[in-house]
């Protein structure tokens, strides 16, 4: 063993046995050969005497490499040798009578890597430079096995590598793949078919697994040679065989259907494509199904067939003539047996193609009605497959009705499984909603009378069909209860099946129940039934907690629904809500499965939309909501008052149960309304003011527990939407509670609380934002990254996502600051110390921010800000230097520069109203700066564009002009006349510039770029190429580049803040 | 077959390659078992790191060297040389960046180059996260290959296992092999429907900062 195979075998070793220095330097040593000049003959000399496996692998990874990066520069002469020596090693030959391996001996990974690169050589010199391979290749065939076998596997690796659309592949490898591919066709495709057929008819019986290559090369290459190379007696012929014969392996037949597959696959001209469906006299295989039902063979004719129908299908859509639909209708009714047979019987992979496929047929008969009888048959044939297939395996009945890993697995698969398959049935629905119908009425009808062990899984397929049914029907059908609907639906509500206790039915049975509270709108005489349904052990009473919590929140969607035909029923409905009431603030610990969405405070709502509705009298009202907010703000009292005894550490469970008491009554306010407790029942008002006394404390008590200031925030919000500007007296407090300490998620959500205010109650917040502005804006510029947020992988972390959540929020949180006549609020005192880095951050957003949205906020903000704090053209200034950074850095850079970069796409809808707020912002920096605006934007800005002088004076012209459309589609075309003229000007020397300062070692490299970053900021058409650049360069250098534009914006603000002071 | 140069237990051990886009989450995953913390901060691998993962099944205890490879090119070391010998592989993509999700059919076509017919299991990670690029929907390779998919949340821990499992089952043959005992993971950071619920509130207060079309408006108009 040589110092280059020791080294290969240690940076191989993965054990941790091997010392780490060591390690690295037999990585390093390694690394240095691959540099060498003569790597490619050292490698090729390893692989003819090397036997480790490790050493075989390097050297084949190497040669890959090299001959990828570095094949233009080889000469002629080295690349003919490994051209000769490549080829050798694949056709199992001596490259001298010397070496003593042989590649094709070893593995198939080994082998596979030679293919590899021997694919590589031929992307770079067939047809062109080495036109004879294929040929060459075909003759060494006869060597036997081992050459067959490599010949495969390279046709598959080309495959894989350069031709198969399956891959994301360049404009330049798709080139290559053509060239190669016409290359073939012209010269030697036939000769490879040839040798395919005497392959197979050689080995078919000494060797299934070369067959199976050969037949997988084949299935890859149909689709783009001549297909009557194959479609031919004889190789169809052999095909049928190799699958039709039972003394094959399955695996070979099964390769066998796999090429049948892709014959029938082939891209072609529909009419051509039926005579070839129609020849290949599918009906052979139909036996093979019934065979053995989960066989791999089984699994690949289902497929085939599967393929075949598709197929047929397409070409009876695509064909108009009479005789064309005839035969296609034809093979269709031939084939269409086999399919549904697959599907009830097999155990197979296919399910999803087949629901495809059978979705696309009905599709079809969508415009054929009346359908035939046969259609009629097959339609009734989807409908039984549709039913067997949703079904839940009996199995499964105990876990999925305790819902544990299992159970919950099995509910998960189901759930996925059944989407497709509801989508046919509705569309089945459709065609034929009679027949669907009565399906429906006689699977439940049997599902009931039945007294089986399938009996609850039988209900709840036919309930889960019922229900899915639903969804296609309109709401007129809904509500009038047309055909057997009115019939089912009433039987629905007056059924109690004896499994009801069982999870899943109890769950489906509520379900379609409220899928259809459309028709007891209109038919209120079943009220009572429905009530009872939901108020009974079948649905909030239910054993089953989980279906308990469900039917809360199904009922509470039925009383917000029905909610005025409810009145004459609320004493009886919190009468026997009363126990589940007392229940749910009551539960200590809470159990993690049941946290999340279905936490069961719906309940509340449901009450709240009950009790909260005007109809209901005053005295009733007060009755009714003391009786539920009295013990709930007394629980909480008594939680609060016992915390403060105890050690700060609270138990959980403690915290859980103050934040279900919250939540309760956050979801009963949900059914008042503003006008309700503020004009017509300050009553009521005042008992949720009392209660928002009561809740305000827990923020005092435990200051920093995230769950609970996140669940007292969303009272507040609440609060804040009924009570009104009477919410105002307790907001300062709160606020500065919640502002304290709180984390970029938190700060977030608190963000979102003000702009509620704000869009609210307008400058009537004023005050109160004067207050907490300036801590807000301290907290979020400390949080905030001063720098842009990195991209690239990795950048996708928690912690970055959060922190741009936040900045998002707070953009929002600036721009409705300014846009409801609040921007004195920048201006105060305390705020006064975060103007200059509020003005930085939104003037960086408006010109980069990904978000094009963000990007408008932001100029709309500017707007606002100049109309605002700029009274008149002569005024005295309102914000000192405020005018001269809006006119200087905000028009240069976000006006022009922004737009003239190409990234800005004026053909996206989104960029193109930002583009409008681009061209108002300076009709409105004309209208207060007056001239002053012309003279810095024309004569400096648009001239260090090069902005030609006539298009100059008619952007003034224009400017000066009333017609704000015109305005903005002449600088639309102004900016693009500009962007065409820069084009390669300043830009690439600018890039020359940079490309040279690079290279050059030693050079302070930082140094040259602020020296760059000045020209840039000096020269519009430098900065353009500076932009350019950072997308040229991009790789290596990205993070450099992105201090780099970072330095070139901070320049240009830096000259804002030099005029704003 | 024992694997070459690797320390040997006297249970089954198996090669499990993981290989995907850099970024996506495979560090993360395979640190969830064990001791280590769901990690927000970014560091890419540099080459390949072994973990021993061990597991408890009806059948005994199996152990899976994971072999963690570099997702990024320029961190590769030996690259699709570390698939030798492998006996399993996962493949994962990241359901937030779409890029990854396109890169997948190469990586499963260079493992299986070096590792032909072995187990592998496609793991969509990251589907805790609110705005997804990826939907299940969309993943459709794993039909064309013949792969097992599992969508995954190395933070919430969210089927962790799942792919274990269905490796474990393929390589011992046995469809009823099941964990006996759950490894010792790192508590989950937050609870998947803990989740669904805050993007749900999120909502809820979006919609409430819009102003509202019904009668209620009227009374500060």
């Amino acid at each position: 063993m040589d110092d280059l195979e020791k080294a290969i075998l240690i940076s191989f070793d993965e054990s941790g046995a091997v010392d780490s220095a060591l390690k690295a330097q037999a990585v390093g040593y390694c690394q240095q050969i691959k540099e060498t000049s003569s790597i490619c003959s050292i490698c090729i000399e390893r692989l003819c005497f090397s036997k480790l496996v490790q050493v075989q692998f390097w050297c084949l990874q190497c040669l890959h490499e090299v001959l990828r990066v570095r094949y233009s520069s080889m000469g002629p002469e080295e690349k003919s040798f490994i051209r000769k020596s490549v080829f050798s090693l694949a056709c199992y030959e001596s490259i001298d009578d010397k070496n003593l391996v042989r590649v094709l001996d070893g593995p198939a990974f080994i082998k596979n890597k030679l293919a590899q690169v021997m694919v590589t050589l031929i992307c770079f010199e067939y047809p062109m430079i080495w036109p004879s391979v294929f040929v060459d290749f075909l003759s060494n065939l006869s060597k036997g096995v081992v050459v067959i076998d490599m010949f495969c596997r390279v046709l598959n690796a080309l495959d894989e590598e350069v031709i198969s659309l399956d891959y994301p592949r360049s404009q330049e490898e798709v080139a290559i793949a053509g060239q190669i591919k016409d290359a073939m066709r012209q010269q030697c495709i036939s000769q490879v078919v040839r040798a395919w057929y005497d392959i197979l008819l050689m080995y078919r019986n000494s060797d299934p697994d070369l067959c199976c290559s050969v037949l997988d090369s084949m299935r890859r290459y149909v689709s783009w040679i001549d297909i009557g190379l194959i479609a031919n007696d004889a190789f169809v012929g052999l095909l049928f065989e190799l699958m039709l014969v039972s003394g094959f392996p399955d695996q070979l037949r099964g390769a066998a259907a796999g090429c049948i597959h892709a014959v029938a696959a082939k891209r072609m001209d529909p009419k051509a494509k039926l005579t070839l469906l129609q020849s290949l006299q599918i009906r052979k295989v139909f036996g093979l199904v019934a065979e053995d039902n989960d066989s791999e063979l089984v699994s690949s004719v289902s497929s085939l067939l599967t393929g075949y129908s598709t197929e047929v299908l397409e070409c009876s859509k695509r064909l108009n003539s009479e005789d064309g639909k005839a035969v296609s209708t034809e093979l269709l009714n031939e084939v269409l047996p086999s399919v549904f047979y697959v599907m009830q019987n097999c155990e197979i992979d296919e399910t999803f193609s087949i629901v495809q496929f059978l979705s696309g047929y009905v599709g079809t008969l969508k415009s054929l009605a009346p359908l035939t009888e046969t259609q009629s048959l097959h339609v009734g044939q989807i409908l039984d497959v549709i039913r067997s297939q949703i079904r839940f395996d009996p199995a499964y009945r105990n876990n999925l009705n305790m819902l544990d890993k299992t159970g919950k697995e099995e509910e998960d698969r189901m759930a996925e499984f059944r989407k497709d398959l509801f989508v046919l049935l509705r569309s089945v629905g459709r065609v034929a909603p009679d027949a669907t119908q009565l399906f429906i009425r006689n699977s439940l009808a049997s599902a009931v009378a039945s007294n089986g062990d399938v009996n609850v899984e039988e209900i709840e397929a036919a309930l889960s069909l019922l229900y899915a049914f639903g969804e296609s029907l309109s709401d007129e059908t809904m509500k009038t209860g047309n055909g057997l609907l009115g019939e089912l639906i009433p039987m629905l509500l007056s059924t109690k099946f004896p499994c009801h206790n069982n999870r899943l039915v109890a769950l489906i049975y509520l379900e379609t129940v409220t899928r259809y509270m459309k028709f007891f709108q209109e038919n209120t005489q079943y009220i009572p039934l429905v009530l009872s349904a939901f108020l009974d052990e079948r649905g909030i009473h239910h054993p089953n907690r989980n279906v308990s919590r469900r039917a809360s929140y199904l009922f509470m969607r039925i009383v917000k629904l029905l909610k005025a035909k409810l009145v004459p029923y609320i004493e009886t409905i919190l009468q026997s809500l009363q126990d589940t009431v007392a229940q749910f603030t009551t539960i200590y610990a809470v159990s993690k499965e049941l946290s999340g969405c279905e936490d069961g405070s719906h309940i509340f709502e449901a009450i709240g939309l009950l009790i909260g509705m005007e109809d209901v009298p005053l005295e009733k009202q007060s009755e009714y909501l003391t009786a539920l907010l009295t013990p709930l703000c007394q629980q909480v009292e008594a939680l609060l008052l016992n915390a403060k005894s105890q050690n700060p550490e609270e138990s959980p469970a403690k915290i859980t149960n103050i934040q279900q008491i919250i939540m309760a009554i956050n979801a009963l306010s949900k059914g008042f309304s503003e006008r309700l407790v503020t004009a017509s029942r300050p009553a009521i008002g005042l008992m949720f003011k009392q209660t928002l006394d009561v809740l305000l404390r827990i923020l005092i008590i435990y200051p920093k527990i995230e769950p609970l200031r996140c669940k007292v925030t969303s009272f507040i919000h609440r609060m804040v939407d009924i009570l009104g500007s009477s919410v105002f007296p307790y907001l300062p407090k709160a606020l500065e509670q919640l502002l304290a300490e709180s984390e970029p998620k938190e700060l977030a959500g608190f963000l979102l609380l003000l702009n509620q205010l704000i869009c609210k109650f307008n400058t009537g917040v004023k005050d109160i934002l004067e207050e907490v502005y300036p801590a807000i804006a301290s907290r979020v510029f400390n949080i905030l990254p001063r720098d842009a947020f990195p991209t690239g992988p990795g950048s996708n972390t928690e912690e970055i996502r959060e922190l741009q959540e936040l900045q998002r929020t707070f953009y929002t949180f600036l721009h409705v600051i300014a846009t409801h006549d609040l921007s004195s609020v920048f201006l105060s005192s305390k705020s006064r110390a975060y103007l200059d880095l509020m003005m930085q951050l939104i003037l960086h957003a408006s010109c980069n921010h990904k978000d094009i949205l963000v990007r408008k906020a932001c100029v709309q903000m500017f707007i606002r800000l100049i109309k605002d704090w700029c009274v008149s053209p002569y005024g005295e200034e309102k914000v000192p230097g405020f005018r001269s950074f809006v006119m200087e850095a905000f028009a240069t850079n976000c006006c022009l520069y922004s737009v003239l970069d190409k990234s800005f796409e004026f053909r996206d809808a989104n960029s193109l109203v930002l583009f409008g707020e681009i061209v108002l912002v300076q009709k409105v920096m004309f209208e207060k700066f007056g001239n002053d605006f012309l003279v810095h934007f024309v004569s400096k800005s648009l001239q260090s564009a090069h902005c030609p002088q006539d298009l100059a004076e008619q952007y003034c012209q224009k400017l000066q002009g009333s017609d704000i459309k015109a305005l903005k589609s002449f600088y639309q075309s102004l900016i693009e006349n500009l962007r065409r003229q820069q084009n390669g000007s300043l830009g690439s020397f600018l890039y020359i510039l940079f490309v040279e300062s690079h290279g050059q070692r030693g050079v302070n490299l930082r140094k040259q770029f602020l020296d760059m970053k000045m020209l840039i900021y000096h020269n519009f058409a430098a900065h353009k190429g500076g932009l350019g650049l950072l997308q040229r360069v991009g790789g290596s250098q990205c993070h450099r580049f992105s201090i780099f534009s970072l330095d070139l914006l901070r320049c240009s603000f830096f000259c804002g803040s030099v005029c704003m002071k | 077959m024992a694997l070459p140069n690797q320390q040997t237990v006297d249970y089954p051990s198996f090669k499990l390659v993981i290989v995907g886009d850099g970024g996506t989450g495979k560090t993360t995953f395979v640190k969830r078992h064990l001791t280590g913390e769901f990690e927000k901060k970014y560091e890419p691998t540099i080459g390949v790191e072994v973990h021993p993962l061990d597991f408890f099944t009806n059948c005994g205890k199996i152990r899976f060297y994971c072999w963690d490879t570099a997702g990024q090119e320029k961190f590769g070391g030996l690259r699709d040389g570390y698939y030798i010998h492998g006996q399993c592989a996962i493949i994962m993509f990241d359901v937030t960046a779409r890029l990854t999700y396109k890169n997948v059919p190469t990586w499963h076509r260079d493992l299986c180059r070096v590792c032909e017919n072995i187990p592998i299991v496609l793991c969509g990670n990251k589907v805790d996260v609110k705005n997804r690029q990826v939907k299940a929907k969309q993943v459709t390779f794993h039909r064309k290959k013949n792969l097992q998919y599992y969508e995954i949340s190395a933070k919430s821990n969210y089927n962790f296992e799942k792919p274990f499992l269905y490796l474990a089952r393929k390589l011992a043959g046995d469809g009823n092999l099941h964990f006996v005992e759950s490894p010792a993971l790192a508590p989950p950071e937050v609870q998947i429907d803990l989740a669904a619920q805050a993007l749900h509130e999120q909502e809820l207060q979006q919609a409430l900062n819009q102003p509202l079309p019904d009668d209620d408006d009227e009374a500060f108009e």
